[in-house]
């Protein structure tokens, strides 16, 4: 039998014309962006015979759908699944829920479900906007795929940890800004973090002591820029966005670390097998090393949101 | 019960059901008998006849004693009253009988079992229905009752009779496929005691069910409640409309500031100590007296003094009890906790 939770779920978001709203919004930026980006490199619009040319542009186009779509991720993940415990807290159902057969995992499982449901519908239909790029011949139907499942990915340990934060709180608007604070910090706090030990580092005139390039991997834009760092014809691309300016953050905080993720033991065994081995892309990647945070983060929050669902409890909540 | 079973009930052919499933009792049910002294003769009950058994229970919410060492006995097929000011503790012993909360100490078994150490077995033989009213809004009314199905693991070929059975039960089978959102409160409330009956729970938890409803709507909900009673079903039920519990509670127990200060029926604990009555009494010349009386036995005496002792001619003879609103006051200090 499909979870309860999800069932109803899914008709109450469905139901009303705000699921809409959100489609043709996601949507209607993705192909303005498609736009920009196209009106960006001074197409006439008329055929290319320049294939090169053709190729960076299918590229840039790529690279500037997934970032924004990313974007749009990140943006609307909270805002979709910040009231999904507290919302039924709020308008006082999730009593008559807890006193039914269904374990306080079924329950945490079905938000997370209806949440992803949704965000695959906003994903696979922006594909057709994403495959313009293999129209104009920058990259491979497998890249493009590539593209949407590890923004897949991301959203699906996002919504897994904002509707856990959501069991913390009592009212939807307490845990919405939760939810943005908390997806906030997970995109800043390494990159703040890695930057202002690299300046203070180098105030002290001290090379060798450079901050861990791990800091910048557990991030979900850099899992996404790793991810996609391409191959084949992907590569050539001159186009600049967050991707790629992230990408090359990576390569550059590793080769300050001894190819070595982790600057504290760059010598030993367990540093070893997160090195690029001869300058390719062997060992432990970023976007692998950034997933196994998240997944381990989101682990623990939905632990705690089990926990705090789970009753007879000690206080009322 | 079948959606068979709620048809007839609803169409008023429901005869009382037997309650007693001895087998499916905890033997740590059986092992503890609260203080009689409060608790009324019900304390003495076996525990095949007990829907909840409370001994000493007590929450505490840090300096808060929200319950403070409870003695209470739920006889199986009763209407129970729990009757108290805000802040009594009703809500708090609610919450512990319907296995969302978890004693401080002091021990609670609902229907043979320990909601702290098997809250699926108490769940599954158990309808609870919170004092707030919380339901699905863009939901339809059939989809609500459904999606509690389903909750309580329900198999989705069974829910169609469910639904209409209990819409009948209910009298929401008009609004079948309304939006819940477009329901009146009283309809609201009654689509809430359906979700709580969807399981066909033997023991009802109803916490504050008349609460913001009109006068007919109240009235509704009681003859639905006597309809469910009548089906077998236990009900324990809390409300600050205390004429309506006084009419329709087998049992009562009055609660203040976290502690139990009386239980059992209502008539027995008028008579323990709602203290003297009054009966007025009206003679054939038109001259209408009143005399007070401690019990039944003092009553039957007066009776029996006007008329053959001393000849009078009575026409009237009408005992005036404040019932169960003074018998509140009386014993009640207004504390809250």
């Amino acid at each position: 039998m499909i979870n309860p939770v999800l069932g109803r779920e899914i008709r109450e978001r469905m139901r009303t014309g705000r699921a809409f709203v959100v489609l043709g919004v996601f949507l209607s930026l993705l192909i303005l962006t498609v736009y920009l980006v196209y009106q960006g490199t001074g197409s006439t619009g008329e055929i290319q015979v320049d294939l090169a040319r053709q190729t960076r542009l299918g590229r840039d186009l790529y690279e500037w759908v997934l970032f924004v779509m990313l974007a749009l991720v990140l943006f609307f993940v909270p805002g979709l699944t910040a009231g999904a415990i507290a919302g039924e807290r709020e308008r006082q159902t999730l009593l008559p829920l807890q006193v039914t057969l269904l374990r306080p995992s079924s329950i945490l499982v079905g938000k997370v479900l209806a949440a992803m449901s949704f965000l695959v519908l906003l994903l696979v239909a922006s594909l057709p906007v994403m495959m313009v790029a293999y129209l104009l011949g920058g990259i491979r139907v497998l890249d493009g795929l590539k593209g949407l499942g590890i923004v897949l990915l991301v959203a699906a340990l996002l919504t897994v940890m904002v509707a856990s934060l959501s069991s913390l709180a009592k009212r939807v608007q307490t845990a919405t800004l939760m939810a943005y604070g908390f997806t906030a910090l997970l995109i800043l706090i390494g990159p703040l973090l890695y930057f202002t030990m690299r300046v203070a580092d180098g105030s002290k005139g001290n090379d060798l002591e450079n901050p861990p390039a791990v800091l910048l991997v557990i991030n979900p834009i850099a899992i996404v820029a790793d991810a996609t760092a391409g191959s084949g014809s992907a590569r050539q691309s001159d186009g600049g966005n967050v991707l790629r300016w992230s990408r090359e953050q990576l390569v550059e905080a590793k080769s300050y670390n001894g190819e070595s993720w982790f600057a504290w033991f760059p010598d030993d065994d367990s540093g070893a097998q997160f090195r690029v081995i001869n300058g390719r892309r062997e060992g432990f990647p970023a976007w692998a090393l950034g997933t196994i945070a998240l997944s381990l983060l989101a682990a623990v929050l939905s632990y705690f949101a089990v926990r705090r669902l789970r009753t007879p409890a000690e206080v009322e909540r | 019960m079948s959606a068979t079973d709620l048809t007839s009930a609803a169409e008023g052919h429901g005869t009382g059901s037997s309650v007693g499933t001895t087998d499916l009792i905890d033997v740590e049910a059986t092992d503890f008998m609260p203080d009689d002294s409060v608790a009324g003769a019900a304390a003495d009950l076996p525990a095949a006849d007990v829907a909840v058994r409370a001994q000493q229970l007590t929450k505490r919410y840090g300096n808060l004693l929200a319950v403070n060492q409870l003695d209470l006995v739920v006889p199986r097929g009763s209407v129970f009253g729990l009757i108290g000011p805000n802040g009594a503790g009703k809500s708090t012993t609610f919450a512990m009988m319907a296995s969302l909360l978890r004693p401080t100490s002091g021990r609670i078994i609902v229907m043979g079992a320990d909601p702290s150490k098997k809250p699926r077995t108490v769940r599954r033989r158990m309808g609870y229905m919170p004092d707030n009213l919380g339901v699905y809004d863009n939901l339809r009314v059939d989809e609500y009752i459904e999606f509690f199905a389903a909750s309580y693991g329900i198999h989705r070929s069974e829910w169609t009779a469910l639904v209409d059975g209990l819409l009948e039960l209910v009298d929401l089978s008009v609004k079948r496929s309304a939006m819940v959102n477009s329901l009146s409160r009283g309809m609201k409330q009654r689509l809430s005691l359906a979700r709580a009956l969807v399981h066909d729970p033997e023991l009802l938890i109803l916490d504050e069910p008349a609460s913001g409803l009109d006068p007919r709507a109240r009235v509704e909900l009681r003859e639905l409640l006597k309809t469910l009673n009548g089906m077998g079903k236990t009900i324990v039920i809390s409300s600050h409309i205390l004429a309506e519990l006084e009419e329709m509670c087998t049992d009562i127990a009055i609660m203040e500031a976290g502690k139990l200060l009386a239980a059992g029926p209502p008539r027995e604990i008028l008579e323990r100590l709602g203290g003297a009555r009054t009966v007025k009494v009206r003679f054939a010349t038109g001259i209408s007296e009143t005399f007070t009386v401690a019990d039944d036995a003092e009553q039957a005496a007066l009776l029996r003094r006007l008329l053959v002792d001393e000849g009078r001619d009575v026409v009237e003879f009408v005992e005036h009890s404040g019932g169960l609103e003074q018998l509140f006051m009386t014993i009640t200090e207004g504390v809250v906790q």
